[in-house]
């Protein structure tokens, strides 16, 4: 419920819309009931009356008429505004949760597996959506609803009002609070399950090869039985304590038609009422039960809702790794780059760098060399402040970076990683992500100097074919290749390039060193790799060994 | 795919109907039970008036009606218990229906070849599975279940009160079977509304996926605003279009509003008005009890309908989502296919490969890889592909180890390929995929699959043999650390590295390599292809490679050009440092 709260500035920005619904269903509910009671206090007064035709059917038969339509448009207008507000609020809370996932990358926590992440982003997204319009809306339109039937009995038949009050209240605030509390396992235990199984279905299609290769898949279709298996279950649970919170709301809606029955006939027997109100009022009662019966469905969705939010929270309320300086340096017009006695490691692991003293200037291309796992990648990461070192500083034109705005370095230092993604969207999108405003021409030379133009030249769509998921239309060397293009194109002075020509061959590879000088003139770049870098391609070679220069 | 639209729809929902069987007994239960309770809501109706008529009407005493108002409160109880039945059940006939259904998609996507052109990208598949088969859940634990009361129930309501007052029982009956009419007539629209809504939900989802994927990217490239807009912008059309439909599907729950109210203010008009002799329709004087038994019976005619309206988006969804899930498979699975492991091979050794006459296409045939080629491979033999990046060596390797569709002749041994048992096949080739997935666990978990039921002692040992253990026993969990996705945590070269484990637990006679040194630096290409070789003593291997120093080390090399394979001079073996420029 905490967690759930912490959202209420996202569902205060749609209030106005939400209270509107709220309202609505109010409006349909009180119609429901005061069309039933009328109507039930109508013909019992017309049965009993001695008046015959001069009986006054104006002002009864104009209230029910006025009811039943009342409660069609608000029903309605109840449906529409709700949606319409909780759509709003979608967009809203993916908006946010994009804005506070940006800042929190790379996520330190490496059990934030793809596959989680997605199921969290959509389902747990769309299950806190809806929490005000089907969880909180119609448990506090019962709350309300119960109140008013409390007063009203307790004017006209004091000795029900009691057993009333008390039954909604339970149905409508106790029940939904024992629901939420003994099926929250039961949620939490569906959801990691869920994204369990989806798990499963990821590693299955993308490891599908590997699998068949392995000749393991009846072990992997069992696997997948097992998961879904256990998910089957853990939403059979949750749906036997909504079962028995359901049963238990229509005992209690039960008892209370059963103690106004009798306590309403005592008072007739008594001469306190008359019987056309009780009678009346009887109806109206059976008629507020319409909103007790939402009850348990809104309660399964609001601990959704609770666990989505814990979730969601843990993600935008993870510590920033890195943070803004609080009043940043402007970005130094000298762009020397300086590593000064840098020590870094993973989380309390070994070293992965260890005093590393070394200078990189304005325009100069340095190849950084040496055996996987020597700290290569870790010294560029450290150099875009993906990390920072445990001691020692890195500078650029002699300001530390944790003095600069990250989105300032990120503009003045481009990366080609290990693992750069190819988007899900036209060639021309992947590159334009490079530099928004680059035109035709610069992405055509950032193509031919990427060495892959003459490829996407052959395309009947040229720049304008959609890349698929993944990046599956293209090979691993093509995909390698636009990578470097958007890279190529950026505005960045500095261009780090980890392996950048892993799956090319040694031919498009000494043809990419050759073309690299021209395409990156004037340039700083910083190269790592390990293939042998011909004559001239570079202006200093820098060779890493267990974490620390070595020439 | 040529089918036209409302044939594959009704396909479709003869399929999602045919699915029920799974839902057994349970189903039956969650059926019969809501219809059962509407017998005793009769009862129960008929008590209650009963009650008030005679208490207010004869003027009956408390005590007299003691008895019966006993039997309205245990009706209630009755009622309460039928219902809880009824809901348990839908819930379980949903779980076991969408499990199979879960089985039987991940079975037929399992069973397909891995470089089938139709293959769905995994996100889609992941959706289709798990997302698009929950939609069906609503349709069996909920709606089929209204359907069926929506159905017998008011025609049963309707006819009991027939007899009691004919003109009651007439507007019931009348105008309970108009409320389907008129909400399908509002639902059709829905309907196709909602299913072009679930294709802009899944591409969202889509988006969602391939940026996350991408975050640390279009962070770095300072797209984070431009991003988070894109994503705002996308769920603010998705919440136009998906209004558009609710302004149309709302209308069918206000038709059915309108004829609620309409029963319940008819009925109290018409009794009302009957009392006061206003009406004389009836030739019988109508009671209190029989007049208050109609009022209290005009709300439930409805409510199957109102429960059956609550439920329509589940049909709506549940057809959607098999709408999605054919187009995304193209086909919707029977039964579960039964998938088995290989089997230890009944026979070792070295393979002999002889391939004649092979042509090789993309997936979608649009494009040839190889035309046309012939290679002879004697057992034990050490074979180098090498060519540019794209040009088919993975293809070609895959063609050999029967992970995609071929023309032409492969043999193994003297057996065609398509000849081999699965099971002996697999026993006898070990693969290694340029882009190996590394599944979600341990180290040692990963290493594992190459042979299920190596023993602790047999991982490790092949985790040293791939000089895996280099980099594991660094990690404060060893061999048993677990990772991300994918291998998140593990650089490219150690990915490779703990896939090339994984043949080293297996026995094959014929090893095919894809790439196995492309991370690996000079010093680290030359202990692993020492290890590689060492293993290989005795087996087939082909390896396709970019890396000179590898194909160096094998018995012959081929380059593939021009659509078809070179024999060439084995590449020099060069100095391990590589000082070749």
């Amino acid at each position: 419920m905490k967690a759930l709260l912490k959202f209420r500035p996202l569902f205060a920005n749609r209030a106005k819309g939400l209270l509107l619904a709220l309202a609505l269903s109010l409006v349909t509910l009180a119609a429901g009931v005061a069309l039933l009671g009328t109507s039930g206090w109508f013909i019992t007064a017309a049965a009993l009356t001695t008046l015959g035709v001069s009986f006054n059917l104006f002002v009864p038969s104009s209230l029910v008429r006025g009811f039943s339509f009342i409660r069609i448009l608000a029903r309605y207008g109840e449906k529409l505004v709700g949606h319409d507000a909780t759509l709003r609020l979608l967009a809203d809370i993916r908006g946010w949760l994009f804005g506070r996932l940006f800042p929190r990358i790379p996520l330190a926590d490496r059990s934030l597996r793809h596959g989680d992440l997605v199921s969290r982003l959509t389902a747990d997204v769309d299950a806190l959506d809806t929490a005000f319009l089907v969880a909180i809306g119609p448990i506090a339109a019962a709350v309300v609803v119960g109140t008013v039937m409390t007063a009203v009995l307790a004017w006209l038949i004091p000795g029900a009002a009691l057993v009333y009050g008390l039954c909604f209240a339970l149905a409508a605030l106790a029940v939904p609070a024992l629901l939420v509390v003994s099926s929250r396992r039961a949620g939490t235990e569906v959801v990691q399950r869920a994204a369990a199984t989806r798990m499963a279905v990821l590693d299955g299609i993308d490891g599908h090869a590997d699998l068949v290769a392995f000749g393991i898949l009846g072990t992997t279709q069992a696997d997948f039985a097992d998961k879904a298996g256990a998910l089957a279950a853990a939403r059979g649970r949750l749906a036997s304590y909504a079962t028995a919170a359901s049963g238990s709301v229509q005992l209690l809606s039960g008892l209370a038609l059963v103690s106004v029955l009798w306590a309403g006939l005592l008072a007739f027997d008594a001469g306190a009422i008359d019987g056309p109100v009780m009678i009346g009022l009887l109806l109206a009662v059976l008629g507020s039960f319409e909103a007790t019966g939402a009850i348990v469905r809104s309660v399964a969705k609001l601990s959704t809702a609770m666990a989505a939010a814990e979730r969601l929270s843990e993600v935008a309320e993870a510590p920033i790794a890195i943070a803004d300086p609080a009043r940043p340096m402007a970005l130094p017009e000298d762009g020397a780059i300086a590593f000064a006695d840098v020590t870094f490691c993973y989380g309390g692991n070994a070293p992965v760098l260890r005093d590393i003293d070394l200078a990189i200037a304005p325009g100069q291309r340095l190849a950084i060399t040496g055996p996987s796992g020597s700290g290569k990648s870790s010294l560029l990461k450290l150099l875009l402040r993906l990390a920072d070192p445990q001691s020692g500083r890195v500078t650029l034109g002699g300001v530390p970076l944790t003095a600069l705005r990250q989105a300032d370095l990120h503009a003045h230092i481009a990366l080609l990683s290990q693992d750069s993604p190819v988007f899900n969207d036209s060639i021309r999108n992947n590159l334009l992500i490079g530099r928004a405003d680059a035109d035709d021409v610069a992405l055509w030379a950032a193509l031919d100097a990427a060495q892959i133009g003459a490829f996407v030249r052959s395309l009947p769509r040229g720049l304008d074919t959609v890349l698929g998921e993944m990046g599956r239309t293209v090979s691993t060397g093509q995909s390698r290749r636009l990578c470097l293009a958007r890279t190529l194109v950026s505005n960045a002075p500095v261009l780090l390039l980890d392996e950048p020509t892993n799956g090319l061959d040694r031919a498009a590879e000494l043809a990419f060193f050759e073309t690299l000088k021209t395409a990156t003139a004037g340039r700083t770049v910083v190269l790592v790799t390990h293939a042998e870098i011909p004559e001239g391609t570079v202006d200093a070679v820098v060779e890493l060994r267990n974490g620390a220069v070595v020439r | 795919m040529s089918t036209p639209a409302p044939l594959r729809e009704k396909a479709q929902t003869r399929w999602m109907m045919g699915q029920r069987r799974q839902g057994g007994m349970a189903l039956g239960l969650a059926v019969a039970a809501p219809l059962l309770g509407g017998a005793l809501l009769l009862w129960q109706a008929w008590t209650l008036a009963d009650i008030l008529g005679r208490a207010v009407e004869m003027g009956e005493p408390m005590a007299a009606l003691m008895p019966a108002i006993l039997l309205v409160a245990t009706l209630l109880v009755g009622r309460t218990l039928l219902g809880m039945i009824g809901e348990r059940a839908g819930a379980a006939a949903g779980e076991a229906i969408k499990l199979h259904v879960r089985q039987a998609l991940f079975g037929q996507l399992l069973s397909r070849s891995p470089r089938a052109g139709d293959q769905p990208a995994s996100g889609a598949a992941a959706s289709v599975v798990i997302d698009q088969t929950e939609a069906l859940d609503g349709f069996f634990a909920r709606y089929f279940p209204a359907m069926i009361q929506a159905t017998i129930l008011p025609l049963a309501f309707g006819a009991v009160i027939l007899p009691l007052d004919w003109l009651a029982g007439l507007l019931f009956l009348v105008t309970a079977p108009l409320i389907p009419l008129f909400m399908a007539l509002a639902g059709w629209g829905a309907q196709i509304a909602t299913e072009r809504q679930a294709t802009a939900l899944s591409r969202l989802s889509g988006r969602f996926a391939d940026r996350l994927r991408g975050m640390l990217t279009l962070k770095l490239f300072g797209r984070a605003d431009a991003e988070t807009a894109g994503i705002v912008a996308a769920s603010d059309e998705l919440r136009r279009r998906t209004l558009k439909v609710l302004r149309i599907a709302f209308l069918s729950s206000a038709v059915l509003e309108f004829f609620a109210a309409l029963g319940v203010a008819g009925i109290a008009l018409y009794v009302g008005l009957t009392f006061i002799e206003f009406l004389h329709l009836r030739s019988t004087p109508l009671t209190l009890q029989a007049g208050l038994f109609l009022l209290l019976m005009a709300p439930e005619i409805y409510n199957p309908l109102r429960l059956l309206a609550a439920h329509y988006h589940d049909r709506a969804a549940a057809k959607a989502a098999i709408a999605e899930i054919e187009k995304q498979l193209g086909a919707l699975p029977e039964a579960i296919v039964p998938l088995a492991d290989a089997k230890a091979p009944s026979h070792t050794g070295a393979l002999a490969v002889r391939i004649d006459g092979l042509t090789l296409r993309t997936p979608d045939r649009s494009r040839t890889i190889l035309s046309d080629v012939a290679l002879t491979l004697e057992p034990g033999q050490h074979l180098a592909i090498v060519g540019p990046s794209g040009i088919g060596k993975t293809t070609l390797l895959e063609a050999i180890g029967r992970l995609r569709a071929h023309e032409g002749e492969i043999g193994l041994d003297g057996l065609a390929l398509q000849d081999w048992p699965e099971a002996e096949l697999r026993g006898r080739v070990a693969v290694l995929g340029q882009k190996p997935r590394i599944f979600h666990g341990s180290i040692a978990q990963n290493i594992g699959l190459g042979r299920p039921g190596a023993s602790r002692a047999e991982i490790a040992r092949a985790a040293e043999l791939a000089h895996v253990a280099a980099f594991a026993d660094a990690l404060p969990d060893g061999l048993d650390t677990l990772l991300g996705e994918d291998g998140v945590g593990l650089s490219g070269g150690q990915v490779q590295r703990v896939a090339l484990a994984r043949i080293f637990l297996r026995d094959a006679g014929l090893i095919l390599l894809d790439e196995p040194t492309a991370h690996l630096d000079g010093a680290l290409e030359g202990d692993v292809m020492d290890t590689l070789i060492s293993y290989a003593a005795g087996r087939t291997l082909i390896i396709a490679t970019h890396s000179m120093a590898a194909a160096g080390r094998m018995d012959r090399a081929y380059r593939i050009a021009a659509q078809s394979l070179v024999e060439m001079p084995l590449p020099h073996r060069r100095d391990r440092k590589g000082s070749a420029a």
